[in-house]
């Protein structure tokens, strides 16, 4: 499904991501951890192409994201993944000009070129899917940001893609508001979906993931399943990680 | 005061005039002023560069050397309008300039992660543009798109000096009739105030309408 190869992504002068190398499996959950700044959030936006790479390769389901390729291939390839790929934002990040229900549909009717009732008919189902029925017709604004979260994943969810992206979906939540969210996300990963989860719920990355990646410094320090690295961390960066964390 | 209420019918005309030039700037300056905009934001360096030129000397410059330019002095190069033409083609490019502005600071207002959102659904950058950007743009424009607007509501006086007979000038030629000044300009003062507080309220109204979220 993901296939990178020597991803590294400069800000500057400054190396973010360096050297990253790793396939991910269809239907894998693949939780991404560590401290802030490590690069978990940029190295997950290189997947879909929010940011531009500077060296390396990203192959998303057979389309290639390289630096290296002619412009127009590459806004192509880019255009291609995205619309095989959803993502969930940190802050949501709804239309807020938009009912919850448009907010679902509006892909499928700019990307899909779908009519508005086809359109509708998935929207609405997607909202009971993720418990939001009754709340169709309501503006995001009217919305608690746990529920705010489930119409983004719906909205990701209704271009059918084959992998989601989770960029620290539960870290604007109210403590009280991250079950409801982390919810969907489980039922999502009983479904087979392939997902890469950048988050701080070490909790659920232990019980929903089937593979911890954990970054620091712009690299992947260890690569391991959750029993593994919870349990006998090998590195002594993730050892300390996971001790501040738990001080809590 | 009976002088005025005797001549009302002369002064709604050049009111009329007055409104006319107001719209139609208006309507042109939107358009260019939008496409100013996009220009400054999205395109390339080139249309970037002439953008910013036309919106620095526009601001840069007297309105009324602006009017004088396009009524007298492309007449040298033998270009020629009508007054009330030329009054409308340099109050359209006058204020398509400050409402780019406007615009400008409207669509940089909209949160990054909304084209992010969007594009990551899989619409290019122009739908994201046109579908999720523009769309609440328009609603961070409308304060400053209001004040650009009345301030073009007065600027219209201006073109009385290129012999428009809109409402100034109706004025000034009922003054040189009568020799009287202070009733009319009085009447005016009241008739573009009038016009002025209209404009303000439909454009709170619109705001108003926008804002349902």
């Amino acid at each position: 499904m993901i296939e990178i190869k020597h991803l590294q992504k400069n800000f500057g002068e400054n190396e973010v991501l360096k050297d990253i190398s790793l396939t991910i499996p269809s239907q894998q959950v693949v939780a991404v951890i560590g401290p802030s700044g490590s690069g978990k959030s940029t190295f997950l936006r290189c997947i879909n192409g929010l940011e531009a790479i500077t060296g390396g390769t990203v192959k998303v389901n057979g389309h290639v994201i390289d630096p290296q390729a002619q412009r127009k291939v590459l806004q192509k390839e880019i255009h291609a993944i995205r619309q095989e790929t959803g993502m969930v934002f940190q802050q949501f990040n709804l239309y807020p000009h938009k009912t919850v229900v448009e907010n679902v549909m509006e892909a499928l009717l700019v990307v899909k070129k779908m009519n508005k009732e086809q359109a509708y008919v998935i929207a609405s189902d997607l909202l009971l899917k993720v418990g939001l029925a009754e709340k169709e017709e309501s503006y995001p604004s009217q919305l608690s940001g746990g529920q705010q979260q489930r119409v983004a994943i719906a909205r990701a969810l209704a271009m059918e893609p084959k992998l989601m992206l989770f960029d620290e979906p539960t870290s604007a939540l109210d403590p009280e508001l991250v079950g409801e969210v982390l919810k969907v996300m489980r039922d999502l990963a009983e479904d087979g979906m392939t997902m890469v989860i950048v988050t701080h719920e070490m909790k659920f990355a232990k019980e929903v993931a089937d593979r911890i990646l954990f970054m620091a410094d712009g690299v992947i320090v260890e690569d391991a399943n959750p029993v593994e690295f919870f349990e006998h961390p090998e590195t002594e960066r993730a050892q300390k990680f996971l001790r501040q964390v738990s001080e809590f | 005061m009976d002088l005025v209420i005797e001549n009302i019918p002369f002064l709604l005309k050049g009111a009329y005039y007055t409104l006319l030039i107001t719209v139609v700037s208006m309507f042109f300056g939107l358009i260019i002023g939008l496409i100013t905009a996009v220009a400054r934001l999205k395109g390339n360096r080139f249309l970037r560069m002439i953008a910013r030129v036309y919106v620095s000397i526009i601001r840069g410059t007297p309105p009324l050397v602006q009017i004088f330019i396009v009524y007298y002095g492309l007449v040298d190069y033998g270009i020629e309008f009508g007054p009330l033409t030329a009054a409308c083609i340099a109050l359209s490019i006058n204020i398509g300039a400050y409402v780019s502005e406007a615009f400008r600071g409207a669509i940089e207002s909209v949160p990054k992660g909304q084209i992010e959102a969007a594009i990551a659904t899989g619409m290019t950058d122009r739908q994201a543009m046109r579908r999720i950007v523009i769309p609440q743009a328009v609603r961070y424009a409308i304060p400053p798109l209001g004040n650009t607007f009345v301030g073009m509501l007065k600027e219209t006086s201006l073109v009385s000096s290129i012999a428009v007979t809109e409402l100034m000038r109706s004025a000034q030629l009922l003054v040189s009739q009568y020799y009287v000044y202070m009733p009319f300009y009085l009447a005016i003062a009241v008739m573009y105030w009038i016009m002025s507080t209209f404009f303000t309220f439909i454009l709170h109204k619109i705001e108003k309408r926008l804002s349902v979220y």
